[in-house]
């Protein structure tokens, strides 16, 4: 049987924003007369996740991701519509499923600034009324897959971004939820840091089958972690499938690069297919798979001066996505 | 039973972290400790001057004057130095959103925010009280058991009021200078007698800043040892916070978040 951790029905919020014109004048007449506005941030979403799952829910900016997450860890009330994570109402049930939950927001840091790590790790475990045992064992464990033992005696604010980051996630993960929210974790975050999160989330939902739902803005977290993606755009669902149907749906472009033997004299033109760049010894390419096929582009490339090197690409998946964004 | 045990390692441990982070800033830790006790004692020499004037004043004797200040201090100290974030910035959270951090852990929500956040400085207050209640003259059982009941009861409706002045946030958005105004001046009123004000001020020190259920009624109870009045400031404690409860779970629903970035001092 499957085991359905989120179901989502309809889910939406609306909130209520008060709108000042600008400068001065604006603020003064303010004082007697408020003007508010309706502002959708999520209309009437659908969806639901299974355990174990890894989910990348992504949208441009102010699509709503991160108040759908608030309202499916109980911070925000809907507006309309239902939400069951793990059997609970998120806003009813908010204390239930806090035991069983857990979140990190990339801009909301739940460290405590002057206190080292430690000492925020010991009080989630009264917060969450850990037996100590248990505690020290899940600490350990935490500390070695996230590689953070010696940062843990530092205070959180003299830690750098990314080793702060670290500590978070560790954090959250203490009492061994069975679904953690991810809002952004990586935000701001060097190559290096961003893959030792990566691999430890995935190690993570292997060993524990935690389900993750994770935003993010960056394609490299979903490509490395997520077989599946749901889009949101101004609040509604836009897509909701596997990253490889996303890729094969949208990957109907493709990228040539050459290089030749000679250099070359001319500019260099193929019908149906488009010069994205031009040096000496190399062109890179780009054309339509559905009106030229793969084989005839390869071909005329042969046919017009001899090559040493052909590499054909998707795009990456990157500018897919900024495609589907754009509509 | 086991509820209740829980809730008070939570606490405590949840108050040791605030005290760690405290300690972080030791100098600034002693020197707020040592100025609330001065701008303590510069009200307090204030008063002894002005009664080797006066003598009395409305039915006030300089003893019965260091009575209302050992209340309303200790029972100030008391409260605050435990609930430091409704005293400051509970209306803050509510606007900035900062709520969200609570309201992820599986812990009763108001508990959690009052006990996030201590003001040492406070532990001035409560030592002041108890000086001033030395020179009162007042040294019977009964009289230092009213005495703490009643600060203690004080202590209780100073938390509850900052609650109902810091909920207002989530009716009317930005309303962290009116609500810790609203605080202030209930803690400066308290401080005089209530036989200075008449008419409809006195009638305000009864309800939209209940000041005299944490100065001069707490006085009347230790004085004329009054155990009906006693049992009404009960009341006024348990009314205080029913409102309380009120205003901040009806609120919360009309929470909105944010995106401001927080960290926990
Ligand atoms: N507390 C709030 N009050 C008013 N409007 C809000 C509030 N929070 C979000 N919004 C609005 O709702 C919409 C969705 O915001 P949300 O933060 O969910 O976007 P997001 O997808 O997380 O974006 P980002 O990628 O920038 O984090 C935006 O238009 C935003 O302005
Ligand atoms: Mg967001």
């Amino acid at each position: 049987m499957r085991d359905v951790v989120v179901h989502v029905n309809g889910l939406a919020k609306t909130f209520r924003v008060k709108q000042k014109a600008a400068g001065l004048r604006g603020s003064v007449r303010s004082l007697w007369h408020t003007e508010e506005k309706e502002v959708t941030a999520v209309s009437d979403i659908t969806f639901s996740l299974e355990k174990g799952e890894m989910l990348a829910f992504i949208g441009p900016n102010g699509a709503g991701k991160s108040t759908t997450i608030k309202m499916l860890t109980g911070i925000l009330y809907p507006s309309a519509g239902q939400a069951s994570v793990l059997g609970y109402t998120p806003w009813k049930d908010r204390r239930k499923l806090g035991y069983h939950v857990g979140s990190v927001f990339g801009q909301k840091p739940q460290l405590w600034y002057h206190l080292p790590a430690e000492d925020t790790f010991r009080l989630f475990a009264r917060i969450y009324e850990l037996d100590m045992g248990e505690f020290q064992k899940r600490r350990d464990f935490l500390v070695e897959s996230f590689q953070i033992a010696d940062l843990l005696q530092t205070p959180v604010r003299k830690l750098s971004l990314g080793q702060r980051m670290k500590c978070e996630i560790a954090a959250s993960l203490l009492h061994r939820p069975r679904i953690i929210f991810l809002d952004e974790p990586t935000i701001g975050l060097d190559v290096v840091a961003k893959q030792q999160i990566r691999d430890a989330i995935r190690y993570l939902n292997e060993q524990e089958q935690t389900t993750i739902f994770l935003t993010s803005h960056d394609a490299g977290d979903i490509e490395s972690l997520c077989k599946r993606v749901v889009i949101i755009n101004h609040g509604r669902l836009i897509y909701d499938n596997s990253t490889s149907a996303l890729k094969r749906q949208y990957l109907r472009r493709k990228i040539i690069d050459v290089r030749f033997a000679e250099p070359l004299t001319a500019p260099f033109v193929l019908p149906c297919v488009e010069t994205l760049k031009q040096g000496t010894y190399g062109v890179k390419l780009e054309f339509d798979g559905r009106e030229i096929p793969v084989e005839t582009v390869v071909q005329q490339i042969m046919a017009a001066q001899s090559c040493q090197d052909i590499t054909i690409a998707d795009p990456p998946l990157e500018e897919i996505i900024r495609e589907i964004y754009k509509k | 039973m086991k509820r209740i045990q829980a809730e008070l390692i939570f606490l405590r441990a949840l108050v040791g972290v605030n005290l760690a982070s405290a300690m972080e800033y030791r100098a600034s830790f002693i020197s707020q400790i040592v100025g609330m006790f001065i701008n303590n004692g510069i009200y307090f020499v204030f008063w002894i001057i002005f009664f080797n004037q006066f003598g009395t004043i409305r039915g006030y004797n300089v003893d019965e004057i260091f009575l209302l200040f050992a209340i309303v201090t200790l029972g100030y100290g008391l409260g605050f130095m435990f609930a430091g974030n409704t005293r400051q910035y509970m209306a803050y959270l509510v606007a900035q959103g900062r709520l969200d951090y609570y309201l992820v852990f599986p812990r009763n929500l108001l508990l959690h925010v009052i006990f996030s956040k201590m003001i040492v400085s406070t532990v001035g207050d409560v030592a002041f009280g108890l000086i001033a209640y030395s020179f009162t003259g007042r040294f019977t059982l009964v009289e230092i058991g009213l005495f703490l009941t009643t600060a203690v009861l004080a202590a209780i409706i100073f938390v509850g009021y900052s609650v109902i002045t810091g909920s207002l946030a989530f009716y009317m958005g930005n309303a962290q200078y009116a609500s810790q105004q609203m605080t202030n001046a209930m803690l400066t009123f308290a401080l005089y007698p209530n036989s200075l004000f008449s008419g409809a001020a006195r009638m305000m020190l009864y309800t939209v800043i209940p000041a005299a259920f944490v100065g001069s009624v707490p006085v009347d109870i230790v004085r004329n040892q009054d155990g009906r009045l006693l049992l009404l400031l009960v009341g006024a404690a348990i009314l205080v916070w029913l409102i309380a409860l009120f205003l901040f779970y009806y609120g919360l629903r009309r929470y909105e978040s944010g995106s401001a970035i927080n960290v926990n001092i």
